[in-house]
Parts: structure tokens; C-alpha cells; sequence
């Protein structure tokens, strides 16, 4: 992502951290408090003068985004950084030249050190083969251990009952996903944390906490036995577990040439993690997906509109499809597409899914678009197609949905997930729209 | 299904203490021997998970709840720069909450004299916020076009016979029901409703029910007849002053007050009249007596008896009397005009308030004008027709003597936008020295209220005020609202 051009208004809004760092950064958006402001193909800088005696130094990087200001503010992007790219999108900033500004000079100089040192720490171990090997077989011993822990804990819960696991406080869940983080079993760990708080919120607890008790068993067998597997069957278990594929891994294997389709995408926050899942379609059909994380309190990667074709090359993760998979280069947007493609009935999707789930038992989300699918208003909302099946909506704007389509026949790609479908664009008057 | 509800029951109550069912035939699942009953009950978890994930089946949609797909709209979406601003409005507002709520109100009118629309997707934003602000949603129609009515139609079925009422259409549900049968607080704002639009009806229903209403309710409910109170209602009310409870004789002797043509007025008039005489060598002055002690029927009419100890509150009575009798009782003894009785009146300052207080009450538009000459009064204020309203805010601003804090309702409820001595005026107010509490107050409205171009001055005004200094937060507001509404008049042009 070398050159991105000027940032649109829409674009600045959308990196506020929240509304209140927004309407603060409108305020100081006029050339008033600026000074020594400028700009090149990465970066845009200034500073601003405050309440305080020093202005404070205001840089940004477009391209990654990123952003540094002097002043104390714990927001990210801070209302000073907001507001100069305000002043920039709109073409009001004075222009000091093509001389970069020292305090932004050095700053992009301290960036560019970090990546590469960073790079550096990626590629040494592989300098190292016997270390990398060690590192590798101490990882699986720990890995051994937590799965066989956990396999004990699990005989347990079934012993004593799933009734008494419903009865105990959070931190008995926590304590437990806590063991499995320190066995490097993060995945898993994320699971058994999000059950604890399942049992308690979800009508159907016991039904959810017994088919995740035997994904989970199966999940401990299938560890055990992972010789048996084929590569792409434990690269699917890998990621369920949380063993994360270094990007550095996957960057150079291959290169897949689009244009790729943006088919919809979703964010997520849990408290600690920002997650962005970003669905595309290759020319040939392939169905990827495309994952940012950012932790609480920084910029997630920009998300990419549904319905954009993007000029971009892919490299996908190992596992089975729809894999997930990382731009190996700069994104080209190159125009937007007035439809989605063909689509499926409820029937036919829920019959992928059961394919799918016979393929890949621990994937529990599956894209799909449905094709002439009405919208049903109701407690969760339902999308119902022409022969009269339905399949209920999860974690939907209703309302918004139902004001798009006006409950006529539209084509909605979404995520079947446990039953359910969380809508992520839909095709209306030749336009994809996102709910 | 019976192995599944039987793994089900097995794994609550846990395999200590109940038995593991065996796998279903007809998956041809041989369990391995020599397991334990936990890893038998937990691979059969399994596989019934994968089962269950695999054999999912299309739910069906019970046909009531289907809704009709929404008719084509007729008019034309709002330009693309009209919905950028109303986007911003209702998704990034650039304001506080109440100019917010006059700007997405300006939008919807913008929109609807240029017969556009409000796109599809911002429907619901626009609808969440108009069931908050009653400005929003009276305004939101004909703007949300046929998806939005459409839209509105399937969020209160769905909202359901528990969900809010819709505001304005249909009859209100109370008038179903049986009056008697409501709370005493619902009985009081239904009648207080029916006053509102039919005074009389209001009348014949308390009436009817008199007999059977407790002291508390008759006290409450003829207090709604403060709402439009008439002649007609003298009977009543009258009849109230026989009642048992103080608290009902209260409540009719005070809104007998306000009905000066009464037979308690003329009894009032009685009693004033030989208080009061003309004294001095021009007569230009009042000498006014205290009442006598109460007879039956004066104490009848509301005025206080003589307490068990200590001293009657002769001056107590005499308020009475004035607040009941009519105010021409006041000019047929001085014999002049009611501003030149008026005029005598000044060295008074207690019975000049009471007049005051009842010329407000009454709404008595010759002696509310009289008595704004002398004194300025925001009940006074009050009582005069709009537009007469503004010119007389005006005048006693400009005049210094009137408290600023106040006309802050007055100011209010004038109507928008105000002329420009009117808001040069109070701008200035604000300004001055001791002007930050009055902008505080003023805030909610202010922007609204000063025509556009007083913009100019504010923008001078934020410029040359310092961050703390008082109205800075109005000026802004002001500013930023008038150049919003620009943007709003640009984009539907």
C-alpha cells in the first residue's frame, strides 16, 4: 500500500476512535491553531497549538495508517491527528512545501527501523534450524500437556454434569481458559471463555454446552491423533486450537491475481480484541477470507467496501476453503460491481453447510449468498426465499435491513453460523449495500 | 430424537449418577470396548454435535408475521449532498442534542417542500430518533416517503398491543374504557385531555361521577378544569364550595377567581367596594381598609377564619377579597381609567402584585397592558398575544428593570425566528458582565430563535471572546447552527 491518494472525508471519520475525539477534531479543524503544515505521498504533519506554550507535533502515515502526536491524549487517533487530516481531506491545509517537517522526518525514520528490526527478528530463527526445531518440539510438549488436561477436565464436567458446570461463577470458566493459554492452546482458550458467560446469557445452555463438549472432545482426539491427518485437515485444527500461522509463512507462497470481490465484511470488538473479517471473491470463484485484529484502543485496517473490486494479489493461509488469506499487494480499488453473482436457495446453503462441516468439523462459519431472499421482521428476523424456507437472522439490524429491501426479494450474502445468518451486504437496484 | 434427549439428560445430571444411552442403530456406531462411561457419554457429544450441524433444516416463517413487501416510493431521494448532511446528523451529529433535534427537524421540512425523501437506509436512525423527540417525529411524514410509513407500520406491530400507542392517529385508548375504572392520576389526565378539546364533555363526566369519587379525586380531577375554565362551569364549581373537604373548597374558590362575571365575585365586589376610598387633594390615592372579620358566607367563599391563636391575617383576607373580586370594582371607585387607577396603585406593592397575579390569571388583556406600564412582570408578559409579546420584551429588557433569568420562558415560547432588536438586545444581555448564567439558560433555544443574519454578529462575538468566557458555548452553537441550515438550504436548492 505505497500511494493512497487524499483521504476523503468519510475515510478521515471512519479512523475516529469515537464520536466525542471526532466533534472535538471538527473543532480544531479550521487553520487557525496550525502551523508548519505539509504533506507527501505518506505522510502529513503539522503542529497545533494548544493550550500549553509547545504545539504539539502532529504526524500520520496514510499509507499504514498510523499516528503519533506530542500531546498526552490516550485516543488513537487523537483529535489533533483528526482534525489535521480534516484540514488535509478537505484541502484547506497550508502546504509548507515538499520539505518534510524533522519531527515527522524522524518519526517515519523510528517507524521504518522498528519494521525492519522487526523483520529481522522474523528471519533470524530460520538462520537457526536446530534452535527452531527445539523451540517447535518444546511447543508441542506444552501443547501435549494442555490437550491432555483438558481432555481430563472435560471427563470431569461430564462426571459431575453439565447442570453443576451451569452453576459455577465466571472465573471457574476463566480459570480453566487460563490454563490453556499458558499451553499455548489460545483458541481454545477463547471458547471455554466465551462459554462461561454463554451458559449464563443463552436460553438453550444446555444444548450449546453439550455439542461444544463434544466439538471439544473431538477436538482433544483429533490432537492426539494428528499424524493421521492430512496437512490440510491440521491446518483446520491448528486455527481451532489458536496455533497462528506466522504471515511471514504464507507472504511469499503464492501470489493469486484478481480482480477479488469484496463480498461483505464484519467487525467485531470482544473488549480486548478488534477483529475484521473481510470476505472476497476471486475471478475463478475462490472464496477467501481476509482477518485484522488490532487491540483495543488501535486503528483496525481500513475495511473495504462490499461490492468494491479490488486490483490486489492474495496469498491464502493453508486449510481448507473458504481459507483465509493476505494481500500480498498494494490494494487497487478498481470500481464497484452491480451484483454479487448468482446465489443459492436457503436449502442449497444449508446442504453446503452440512458439506462443509462434514469436510472441516471445527469451522463454525460459513459464507453464503442467497440468492431472491425476503426480509421477515420478528424477535431475531428472518430471511425467507421464494419456496417458502427461512433461516433466522443473528446480530442484524433488522430495521435497516427491512428499510434497504422493503421486504422485496434481494440477494444477501452473509455468515451461516450455528443455524443462523449474520447479513453482511446486500444487493439492491444494482448496488451492494451494506446493512 | 429420544438419544439425543437422553444424552441430554445423562449429560446434565453428569454419568455419576445416570446412565449413558447407547448410540442410535440406525448411525451403525459400534462404541470401542472398554471405555469409560464419561469418554462413551463424550464421543457420543460429538458426534451428535457434528450430527446436528450437519442435518440442519430451513425453518419456516409463520405466515401472519410475513409483511407486505412496501409499495414503490413516488418521490425522488434528497440530493447526495442533502443525505451527506443528514447522515452526519444522525450518525456523527456535529452539534449538541437539541440543535441536532432542530436541524434533522429543519431537514424534514427542507425535504418536504421540495417533495424529496429520506433514503431507504437511513429510516431507522431517523425513526430511533423520533421516538425520542416528539419535534422529530412530528415532522417525519410526508419526508420518510412510502417505505418510511411502511417501515414505521411494521416497527409498531411489531412494538406489539404493549408497545407505545401511536402519537396522533386513532382515538387515544382511555376513551374505550370506562372513565371510573382508572387510577386517579390517568382519571385526571384523561379529563385533563377532554378539557382540552371538549370542555363541556369534561364537565358532564365529573359531574356524573361526583358522588362517588373520593375527597382526593375531587380535588384532583376539578383541578383540570384550570384547562379552558368558562362561565359554564360556575354551577359546579359553586357547588364545590359546599363540599366537605377543604382541599375541594380550595380548588373551586381559586378557579372561581378566575371567572370575574361569578356570584363569588359579585360577593367579592361586595366586600371590596366599602374597603376601598379615594383619598388626597387630587383623589390620586387609594386608602384601603382591612376586611372585617369573615361572616358564613364569606368564609363560604374562602376566606380564612379567625385562627385559634394569635392574630388573623387581615392582610391575608384582603388578598382574598382582591383575587376574587372583579378588577372593575377598582376603576368604578377611582372613577378614572384602568391605567390611571393603575397609576394610583403604585405606592401599593402588595395589592398592586395581588392585581397583578389576578390580571395574569384572568388573562385580562386591558389590565395586563395597564399594568406592564408600571411594573414588568413575566406573568404579565405572558398574557399577550405573540406578537405583542416580542415588542414588549423588547421594551422592558431595554428598560433594565426586568430580572433577565425571568423572561428566559418568555423568550421561549416567542415565536422564531425573533426580529433583530429583539436579538440584538438579548445579545447583549448575554454579553454583559453577568451574562453566562443567562446563556446557560438560553442555550436550548437561542440558536433558533436570532434570524440568520445576527450570524455575523455571533461570529464576531466567538471570535473576540475568550474560552471561558460566558455565552462563548452559545455563539458557537449559533454559528455552527446557521451555517448548518445553509448548508441544509444549499443542498435542497
Amino acid at each position: 500500500m505505497s500511494f493512497m491518494g487524499r483521504w476523503s472525508e468519510e475515510r478521515v471519520i471512519s479512523a475516529a476512535p469515537d464520536a466525542s475525539s471526532l466533534a472535538a477534531a471538527r473543532k480544531l479543524a479550521h487553520p487557525g491553531p496550525w502551523s508548519d503544515t505539509g504533506s507527501n505521498d505518506v505522510l502529513v504533519w503539522g503542529k497545533c497549538q494548544g493550550s500549553g506554550k509547545t504545539p504539539y507535533q502532529v504526524s500520520v502515515d496514510i499509507a499504514a495508517p498510523a499516528y503519533r502526536c506530542s500531546c498526552p491524549s490516550r485516543k488513537f487517533p487523537c483529535k489533533h491527528a483528526l482534525a489535521l487530516l480534516l484540514l488535509w481531506a478537505r484541502g484547506e491545509m497550508a502546504d509548507g512545501g515538499s520539505e518534510t517537517a524533522d519531527f515527522a522526518e524522524e518519526w517515519a525514520a523510528q517507524r521504518a527501523d522498528r519494521a525492519a528490526a522487526r523483520e529481522r527478528r522474523q528471519s533470524e530463527p530460520q538462520a537457526d534450524p536446530a534452535a527452531q526445531a527445539k523451540r517447535l518440539a518444546d511447543r508441542l510438549t506444552l501443547m501435549d500437556a494442555g490437550i491432555a488436561d483438558f481432555a481430563r477436565w472435560l471427563t470431569d464436567l461430564v462426571r459431575t454434569g453439565l447442570a453443576a458446570a451451569h452453576n459455577q461463577p465466571y472465573s471457574w470458566w476463566d480459570g480453566v481458559a487460563g490454563r490453556l493459554v499458558d499451553a499455548q492452546l489460545p483458541g481454545l482458550a477463547e471458547q471455554v471463555r466465551a462459554m462461561g458467560s454463554d451458559v449464563h446469557a443463552r436460553a438453550d445452555w444446555a444444548d450449546h454446552l453439550l455439542s461444544r463438549t463434544g466439538r471439544w472432545w473431538a477436538m482433544t482426539k483429533a490432537w492426539t491423533r494428528r499424524d493421521e491427518l492430512t496437512p490440510t485437515e491440521f491446518a483446520d485444527l491448528r486455527v481451532a486450537v489458536g496455533w497462528a500461522v506466522a504471515s511471514a509463512e504464507v507472504q511469499s507462497t503464492e501470489a493469486l491475481p484478481g480482480p477479488w470481490l469484496v463480498l461483505g465484511a464484519h467487525r467485531s470488538d470482544d473488549g480486548r480484541l478488534q477483529q475484521q473479517r473481510t470476505w472476497l471473491r476471486g475471478p475463478d470463484g475462490t472464496v477467501v477470507v481476509v482477518l485484522d485484529f488490532a487491540a483495543q484502543g488501535e486503528a483496525l485496517a481500513t475495511p473495504q467496501l462490499a461490492g468494491a473490486l479490488l486490483d490486489v494479489t492474495l496469498a491464502r493461509y493453508p486449510g481448507s476453503p473458504p481459507q483465509r488469506a493476505m494481500f500480498t499487494s498494494p490494494i487497487a480499488p478498481r470500481g464497484l460491481a452491480a451484483s454479487l453473482g448468482e446465489g443459492c436457495s436457503i436449502a442449497q446453503a444449508l446442504e453446503m453447510e452440512s458439506a462443509a462441516v462434514a469436510l472441516s468439523p471445527w469451522r463454525e462459519r460459513h459464507p453464503v449468498l442467497f440468492a431472491g431472499v425476503r426480509v421477515c421482521p420478528g424477535g431475531p428476523g428472518w430471511l425467507r426465499d421464494g419456496s417458502g424456507d427461512a433461516v433466522p437472522l443473528v446480530g442484524a439490524p433488522v430495521d435497516s435491513l427491512l428499510a434497504i429491501t422493503g421486504s422485496h426479494p434481494v440477494h444477501v450474502f452473509g455468515e451461516l453460523e450455528d443455524g443462523s445468518v449474520r447479513p453482511l451486504s446486500v444487493v439492491v437496484d444494482g448496488a451492494v449495500m451494506t446493512p | 430424537m429420544t438419544w439425543l434427549a437422553d444424552l441430554r439428560s445423562s449429560a446434565l445430571v453428569g454419568t455419576g449418577r445416570h446412565a449413558v444411552p447407547a448410540p442410535p442403530a440406525e448411525l451403525e456406531l459400534r462404541p470401542p470396548d472398554g471405555l469409560s462411561r464419561e469418554e462413551l457419554l463424550l464421543d457420543q457429544a460429538a458426534l451428535a454435535d457434528v450430527v446436528t450441524r450437519a442435518a440442519r433444516r430451513p425453518g419456516i416463517v409463520d405466515p401472519a408475521r410475513l409483511p407486505d413487501a412496501a409499495p414503490p416510493d413516488d418521490a425522488p431521494p434528497a440530493s447526495a449532498e442533502a443525505v451527506r448532511l443528514l447522515d452526519l446528523l444522525l450518525n456523527q451529529p456535529p452539534v449538541g442534542p437539541e440543535l441536532r433535534t432542530q436541524l434533522v427537524t429543519d431537514w424534514l421540512q427542507f425535504a418536504a417542500a421540495s417533495g424529496r425523501r429520506v433514503p431507504h437506509r437511513l429510516l431507522p436512525g431517523l425513526l430511533d430518533l423520533a421516538d425520542t423527540r416528539p419535534a422529530v417525529a412530528e415532522h417525519v411524514d410526508p419526508a420518510i416517503g412510502t417505505r418510511g410509513r411502511w417501515l414505521q407500520g411494521l416497527r409498531q406491530k411489531g412494538a406489539g398491543p404493549k408497545g407505545p400507542a401511536p402519537k396522533g392517529s386513532g382515538p387515544h385508548p382511555a376513551t374505550t374504557i370506562d372513565w371510573a375504572e382508572l387510577g386517579t392520576a390517568d382519571a385526571t389526565a384523561e379529563l385533563e385531555r377532554l378539557r382540552h378539546t371538549d370542555p363541556a364533555a369534561a364537565r358532564d363526566r365529573l359531574h356524573a361521577h361526583w358522588d362517588t369519587l373520593s375527597a382526593r379525586e375531587r380535588a384532583a380531577h376539578l383541578g383540570a378544569f384550570a384547562i379552558n375554565i368558562e362561565p359554564a362551569d360556575e354551577d359546579l364549581l359553586e357547588n364545590a364550595l359546599d363540599d366537605k373537604a377543604k382541599s375541594v373548597r380550595d380548588v373551586a374558590a381559586d378557579l372561581l377567581d378566575r371567572l370575574p362575571g361569578s356570584a363569588r365575585a359579585n360577593r367579592m365586589a361586595a366586600r371590596l367596594k366599602p374597603l376601598l376610598r379615594t383619598k388626597g387633594l387630587l383623589r390620586k390615592q387609594f386608602e384601603i381598609d382591612l376586611p372585617p372579620d369573615p361572616d358564613a358566607i364569606a368564609l363560604r367563599d374562602g376566606i380564612a377564619p379567625a385562627p385559634r391563636t394569635g392574630e388573623p391575617d387581615r392582610l391575608g383576607r384582603l388578598d382574598t377579597i382582591i383575587r376574587g373580586a372583579p378588577l372593575d370594582v377598582w376603576t368604578t371607585v377611582a372613577d378614572r381609567s384602568t391605567a390611571a387607577t393603575v397609576a394610583m396603585l403604585d405606592g401599593e406593592p402588595r395589592v398592586l402584585d395581588t392585581i397583578i397575579a389576578t390580571a395574569a390569571l384572568r388573562a385580562d388583556d386591558e389590565w395586563v397592558r395597564a399594568l406592564l406600564d408600571i411594573r414588568t412582570d413575566s406573568r404579565l408578559l405572558g398574557c399577550l398575544p405573540a406578537a405583542e409579546r416580542e415588542h414588549a420584551l423588547l421594551r422592558h429588557i431595554r428598560s433594565g428593570t426586568a430580572q433577565p433569568m425571568a423572561l428566559v420562558p418568555l423568550l421561549r415560547d416567542l415565536p422564531r425566528p425573533w426580529g433583530a432588536p429583539l436579538a440584538t438586545a438579548v445579545l447583549e444581555l448575554v454579553t454583559a458582565k453577568n451574562g453566562g448564567q443567562l446563556a446557560t439558560m438560553l442555550s436550548g433555544f437561542l440558536p433558533m430563535a436570532l434570524p440568520p443574519d445576527t450570524a455575523d454578529q455571533c461570529r464576531r462575538l466567538l471570535q473576540r471572546s475568550d474560552d471561558g468566557a460566558p455565552g462563548r458555548r452559545v455563539f458557537r452553537d449559533v454559528v455552527q447552527y446557521q451555517s448548518f441550515r445553509q448548508s441544509l438550504t444549499e443542498a435542497f436548492q
